[in-house]
């Protein structure tokens, strides 16, 4: 998309459309006779037709726009930024989140916090995990810095609760084992872009 | 040394530097940046890594190693350096993990700087990896070989400053690199990679545990994850941490470190420390500075019951015996009491060398010895050290010392009862002089023997000097050249001819010598050490001595004093002492210390009737030195500042001045009232400045101001042997890390609190010994020190419930009878 | 003499009773239409299709803290909702709702008073009704109360010009000020309506009703977007419910008023019996005014006044001037 349209600024010359308004009239006389032309011409009832159509239009041609909220949801966009969840590898059902804490340090809210630790096989485990849902802002900026994609923002954005903090614990937020079939890759911030592909230069290998 | 300041261009720029020194050293002092790996300031040039070629005089040099001259011309950049340089990141980044994401060096990776520094966005090389294995090396020491980029950092800095020379490079066992390289490649990118490609790093002793000092320091200096604490791997990411700088307080080195804090995990936000660093540039530290910072006294609530009993006890106190782990400001205001009402101060670890100091300064004319450790690692090629167990009395001594070996081709005469293994291997010109305990005046005098002017010296010195000279006879075998006839055949004519050759034979001739009997006295071979001691002192311009804890609690430490000033002054050597504990030198000079304590008792970190304590474990509780801010007096005679790391919820020793109507507001508003004519500064807390400039300057605080007076010209007395003794001793003498309660509450530091002994002892000893003194005993398990000598056996002091101060006496030295158990 | 009392205090209190649970009824209308002309749905949740909503809203309103804000004048503020509510019902007193009836041999008259100044009296009290805002506004210690007050002041003592002389030319040609005269004197059908005589009467009657029960395009008393609430803000509870409740009484009276004296009344309309006829009239105003307030943007105060004075009177007085030379020639 070309950005042309957004940078010029130069007001005056961008396409804004005059309503043809009738100037509005300066004497009484002027003021009388405007009365007299909209009470004759029925202006006002042009309103009133327009309210009563959409009433017959809704009451009778399933035209209703409500949604019955807590009953029907409306699907959110994909891009949607709500609850975080934490993905797994597809293949191992490992969690993906290596500890890197890069989505810690990126929190413009500060309310990430890990514990890490050395484990049994020499690698880095990330034995807990937590979000202060009460101050994340969900600008999504950690799953944006996710070296893994693993964590990304999720699609409920139900958070009522009592109270101001509300921690989400790592197990929380992961993919449930037995759901990790389901498991769906996040396409927003931070996904790899489709022709990701394309842009990478390979590293050569010797073997 | 020469100090001819001059002027080199570097960009364009004007610098001013001094003669000798190295272009990057130069650079860096100017605030210009030259990209360098492998080079550690105050160690030697490894050429590791080859980054730091600039272009001198128009010719391609190592900045880290060539020396800067007058006018010289330097461009830190050019194309084909920067092609270099960017070659070598990207042969650095062939076969690195991409795991930086796990990391502990995540952040402060110099790899990863230099890598997006020099722009390398793309991989040209590439070559099969091999299998490079974790290994803990020690209790402290994680390496990850794979991250490895062997620039060998740890190698230099293990063998120039800390003189362990626990590591060397090792065999990587990598294939050969392709052979197109070498064409294609910028060539020291190419020669880098051949060297990188062959070498892992490994423990020198060839085992898979580095038994070194467990300095960590190691670690600190590696550029990269490879090398890292055990207990911090994968704990948290440095990002995290906060860094408080502080002064350590457990050595009187009052080294510069840095605090890293963190909330401690999810479930506790309480602060706490994760690890310490340092400025390793500028400041080595030892194992207890770098392993044992989790000494604080936790959950400490205000407890009014403990107060009001802990302001009562201050009230009926006598004496209060304290420990020097305390900051200048508590020792003022002990100090304080002592003024206002009369109590008393014991400390028994400070008192003989407040003694030794006011002697000393008697003697000299100044409060303070003249010079310092950092002046002796920078200008010294001579450094003689009596009176200290330099491996375990204070590390930055003992890194000084190394460094004169390593860096100064320098040499060092060690006089020390307790034979060492260590301090030997750290330079060629290390001579060890094994004395018997006591003998210490005989050592002094043999240094004024051999360093003084002896025009100079006052007449009965020199005179008694004399005496100990004898000319004597020695056997020499000696290479002359004597001229044989021979009768040679030739071969083919069949000819006989008479040849005159030359042969050497080695003919005995009797020489005169001179015969030194302090030498002999010392239990040395006279003529042995005439040789070595010829071969020591060439080309040695700057000596230097360092006195240890041994003089100050000598029976004849009087005498010691005088001659410890006797030998500054007429040997023009730098003298240098260590203050025997934390702040011992603090304590020295502003507390009025009493020998011998007296009725009613308050401990501070010490026995007594009523305990103040920052361990934990006393009646009240005090903030342990990481959670207190205030100033410390280091054994380089300055006053540092040092920040409280960690919170204190309790009470401190200015609030019970406070109670007592003696106190200030805070802490540090004692500060400014430290005493001027002791050499202090009226400076307030809050202006003094910490850390060290680009170039090494240290502008932590600021140095104490000898005072001056009149040098006492009483005689000295000749050495006696009274004080010498023999069969079976101890000496009082930690272990490496340990130095007070506080290292040892560290969960890091595992040295016991046992009987050291050389190998050999501890196995004649066996497991359990009973250390029977005169006024005492002890029981303690036998640990071998494998880098102990000869039969002393060495007792630890640090563990202040055990008194053993008491049990010693002054002296460092006891007789004692050791039973099996 | 005793039956008629009986009577008619029966009958009071069942017009109390009807007309409060009307005008409850005529929020949930007024919700559902608005609703529906939005395309929404409106109150669903409570009772089928949202019912019961009424009775929530009341229960909340009984039981919502009545709180009286301190610097108030205490009594006034607390009668300020009744006068509304009171003038609304007593206003009740003198319309016939339904025509005459008989039950169990008893022949009811669903008039409570019927007095021969019958117009005059409901437009007294209506009239008198504008003290409950004015005061409320007055008493509450709240300048936008205070702003309220004032142009409640000012909007209703100007329509009441208008609504007075709107109907002088019906009762004119009536020559009757009891509204069950003008019933009877439609009674002819359709065509008899007075509407037909005096359709400007009506338009004007109609819109100064509207301004009289402080509706959109008129509701500039408590318009939110200009004084947060005007003279209710400070009221909360049933106190506040009792200005509604008189809105919506006032409602209802204009639209049987309309009905009465232009649209024929309770006459039977054709098939139609005119029990009926009148509820099914009532009940087009009704739906007219959520209408009118669910299409039109409402007016400033300048405009009002300006519609009022320099548009509205001066037609009102011609069309008396007419109707009276008509009449005399
Ligand atoms: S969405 Fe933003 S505020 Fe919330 S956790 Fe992520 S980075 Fe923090
Ligand atoms: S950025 Fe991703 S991988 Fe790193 S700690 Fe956060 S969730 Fe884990
Ligand atoms: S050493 Fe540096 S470059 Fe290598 S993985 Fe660690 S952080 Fe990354
Ligand atoms: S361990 Fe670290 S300091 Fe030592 S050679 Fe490897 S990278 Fe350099
Ligand atoms: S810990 Fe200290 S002594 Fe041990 S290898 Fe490292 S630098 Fe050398
Ligand atoms: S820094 Fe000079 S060669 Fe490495």
């Amino acid at each position: 998309m070309s950005l042309e349209q957004f940078k010029n600024r130069n007001v005056g010359t961008q396409e804004y459309r005059m309503l043809d308004l009738e100037p509005t009239p300066e004497t009484g006389w002027g003021r009388f006779k405007r009365v007299v032309r909209r009470s004759v011409k029925l202006e006002l009832f042009t309103g009133l037709k327009v309210t009563f159509r959409e009433m017959i239009k809704a009451l009778f041609m399933g035209e209703m726009h409500t949604t019955k909220y807590p009953f029907e949801k409306l699907p959110i966009a994909p891009r949607y930024r709500a609850i975080h969840e934490m993905k797994r590898l597809l293949e191992s059902g490992h969690y993906r989140c290596i500890g890197c804490g890069l989505c810690e340090k990126i929190c413009i809210s500060d309310c990430i916090r890990m514990d890490t630790r050395y484990d049994e096989n020499q690698r880095k485990e990330v034995s807990e995990y937590t979000i202060n849902f009460g101050r994340c802002i969900f600008c999504g900026y950690c799953a944006e810095v996710c070296p893994e994609l693993a964590i990304v923002h999720g699609g409920r954005y139900e958070n009522a609760s009592e109270q101001r903090a509300s921690y989400a614990l790592f197990e929380d937020m992961l993919t449930p084992l037995d759901q990790l079939a389901q498991q769906k890759e996040y396409p927003g911030f931070g996904a790899v872009s489709p022709d990701a592909d394309e842009k990478i230069k390979k590293t050569p290998l010797a073997y | 040394m020469s100090k001819n300041e001059i002027t080199i261009t570097i960009d364009g720029v004007e610098c001013r530097t001094t003669e000798g020194e190295y272009i990057l050293n130069a650079a860096r002092a100017n605030g210009i940046f030259i990209p360098a790996i492998c080079y550690l300031t105050r160690c030697s040039p490894t050429l590791a890594c080859r980054i730091c070629l600039v272009e001198a005089d128009g010719k391609r040099v190592y900045s880290c190693n060539a020396k800067a001259k007058e006018g010289m011309e330097i461009v830190t950049q050019t194309e084909e350096i920067l092609e270099e340089r960017r070659a070598i990141m990207e042969v650095y980044d062939v076969n690195h993990p991409l795991q930086c994401g796990v990391c502990d060096q995540h952040g402060e990776c110099e790899l990863q700087n230099y890598t997006l520094e020099l722009g390398v966005d793309s991989q040209h090389y590439a070559i099969a990896d091999t299998l490079r294995e974790t290994k803990n090396w020690s209790t402290v020491l994680h390496y990850d070989a794979g991250l490895c980029i062997v620039c060998e950092r740890c190698v230099t800095v293990c063998k120039d400053m800390i003189g362990d020379s626990a590591l060397k490079t090792g065999p990587r066992g990598g294939g050969p690199l392709d052979k197109g390289y070498k064409e294609t490649m910028p060539k020291d990118a190419y020669a880098m990679w051949n060297k990188l490609q062959k070498s892992i790093i490994v423990p020198s002793n060839g085992t898979e545990h580095t038994n070194c000092s467990d300095c960590g320091e190691c670690t600190a200096v590696c550029p990269v994850g490879a090398l890292t604490e055990r207990d911090f791997v994968y704990k948290a990411n440095p990002w995290e941490l906060k860094e408080i700088p502080a002064t350590c307080a457990h050595c009187s080195s009052g080294c510069h470190l840095y605090y890293e804090t963190r909330f401690s995990s999810i479930d506790n936000p309480e602060e706490m420390i994760f690890r310490v660093k340092n400025e390793w540039n500028f400041q080595s530290l030892c194992g207890a500075g770098r392993f044992g910072y989790d000494y604080e006294n936790r959950n400490v609530s205000k407890d009014e019951v403990a107060f009001a009993q802990a302001v009562a006890a201050l009230q009926k106190a006598e004496t209060i015996r304290f420990s020097s782990m305390i900051s200048n400001e508590e020792a003022l205001m002990l100090q304080r009491l002592k003024e206002e009402k009369g109590i008393r101060l014991v400390n028994p670890e400070v008192r003989p060398f407040q003694r030794f100091l006011t002697a000393y300064a008697k003697s000299s004319g100044r409060s303070l010895y003249g010079s310092d450790y950092r002046e002796i690692m920078e200008e010294s090629d001579f450094v003689v050290s009596i009176g200290a167990a330099l491996r375990n009395d204070n590390p930055n001594a003992r890194y000084a010392f190394n460094n004169v070996q390593k860096m100064n081709k320098g040499a060092g005469l060690y006089f020390h009862p307790v034979g060492d293994t260590l301090v030997p291997t750290f330079g060629k010109s290390v001579e060890c002089i094994t004395h018997k305990p006591g003998q210490e005046e005989t050592a002094l005098y043999l240094v004024l023997d051999l360093f003084a002017d002896k025009e100079a010296l006052p007449d009965y010195l020199r005179e008694y000097l004399e005496g100990f000279h004898e000319t004597r006879k020695k056997t020499v075998k000696e290479k002359v050249m004597k001229e044989v006839t021979e009768i040679v055949k030739d071969e083919e004519t069949g000819e006989e001819k008479e040849v005159k050759k030359k042969v050497p034979e080695m003919v005995e001739k009797e020489v005169e010598y001179d015969h030194n009997l302090l030498v002999e006295a010392l239990g040395a071979d006279p003529v042995a050490f005439a040789e070595s001691f010829e071969k020591m002192m060439k080309k040695k311009e700057s000596f230097a001595l360092i006195l240890g804890e041994d003089l100050y609690g000598h029976p004849h430490w009087e005498n010691l004093a005088k001659l410890a000033a006797l030998a500054e002054k007429h040997c023009g050597m730098k003298l240098a002492m260590i203050p025997p504990k934390s702040n011992a030198l603090g304590v020295a000079l502003i507390c009025d210390l009493d020998e011998e304590a007296e009725g009613y008792t308050v401990g501070y970190n010490q026995p007594g009737d009523f305990r103040l304590s920052a361990l934990g474990d006393g009646d009240l509780d005090m903030p342990a030195m990481n959670q207190q801010e205030g100033t410390m007096t280091t054994m380089n005679k300055r006053v540092v500042p040092t920040n409280a790391a960690l919170e204190y919820g309790g009470y401190t020793l200015n609030d019970l001045m406070n109670a007592l109507g003696l106190g200030k507001r805070l802490t540090v508003d004692w500060t400014m009232e430290l005493p001027v004519d002791r050499g202090f500064q009226a400076e307030a807390f809050d202006d003094l400045k910490d850390g060290f400039l680009n170039d090494g300057t240290e502008i932590r605080g600021y140095a104490l101001t000898p005072i001056r007076g009149r040098a006492s010209t009483a005689k000295a007395k000749p050495a006696s042997d009274e004080a010498v003794l023999e069969g079976t001793i101890a000496y009082r003498c930690n272990p490496q890390r340990q130095f007070n309660d506080f290292t040892d509450k560290a969960h890091q530091i595992f040295e016991a609190f046992a009987l050291y002994a050389s190998p050999e002892k501890a196995e004649e000893l066996g497991e359990k010994v009973e250390v029977i003194f005169e006024e005492g005993s002890l029981t303690l398990d036998v640990v071998a020190d494998e880098r102990m000598n000869g039969e002393i056996v060495a007792v630890p002091d640090f563990k202040a419930s055990a008194d053993v101060y008491r049990l010693f006496g002054e002296s460092r030295y006891a007789n004692v009878t050791l039973k099996k158990v | 003499m005793d039956g008629y009392i009986i009577g008619t205090i029966i009958k009071a209190v069942l017009v109390l009773a009807i007309i409060s649970a009307l005008a409850g009824f005529g929020t949930y209308i007024e919700r559902k239409v608005l609703a529906f002309m939005q395309r929404r749905l409106g109150p669903m949740h409570v009772g089928p299709y949202g019912l019961l909503q009424i009775l929530a809203d009341g229960i909340k309103l009984f039981t919502k803290e009545d709180f009286i804000p301190s610097g108030a004048n205490r009594l006034i503020f607390m009668i300020a909702p009744a006068i509304t509510a009171m003038t609304a019902f007593i206003a009740l007193a003198a319309v016939p709702l339904l025509p005459e009836f008989t039950l169990f041999g008893v022949t009811v008259r669903p008039i409570i008073a019927d007095i021969n100044v019958g117009i005059l009296f409901v437009l007294g009290m209506m009239a008198a009704g504008l003290y409950g805002p004015l005061l409320a506004g007055l008493a509450q210690n709240n300048k936008w109360g205070l702003l309220g007050a004032a142009r409640t002041a000012v909007q209703f003592l100007s329509y009441e010009v208008v609504t007075g002389l709107s109907i002088l030319a019906p009762i004119m040609i009536v020559g009757s000020l009891s509204l069950i005269d003008f019933n009877n004197y439609q009674a002819g059908g359709i065509g008899e309506w007075l509407i037909w005589k005096q359709p400007l009467a009506f338009v004007l009657f109609l819109i100064a009703g509207f301004a009289e029960t402080n509706r959109t395009p008129f509701d500039l008393l408590e318009h939110e977007a200009e004084v947060v609430s005007g003279y209710a803000t400070e009221y909360s509870g049933m106190r506040w419910g009792m200005f509604f409740i008189g809105e919506y009484a006032n409602m209802i009276t204009i639209g049987f008023l309309a009905s009465l004296i232009f649209l024929g009344g309770f006459n039977p309309w054709g098939f139609i019996p005119g029990g009926l006829a009148i509820i099914l009239k009532v009940s087009f105003f009704f739906f007219l005014m959520l209408w009118v307030r669910a299409s039109w943007p409402h007016i400033r105060p300048d405009q009002l006044m300006w519609l009022c004075w320099k548009v509205l009177m001066p037609l009102a007085v011609i069309n008396v001037t007419l109707t009276g030379l008509v009449m005399m020639f």
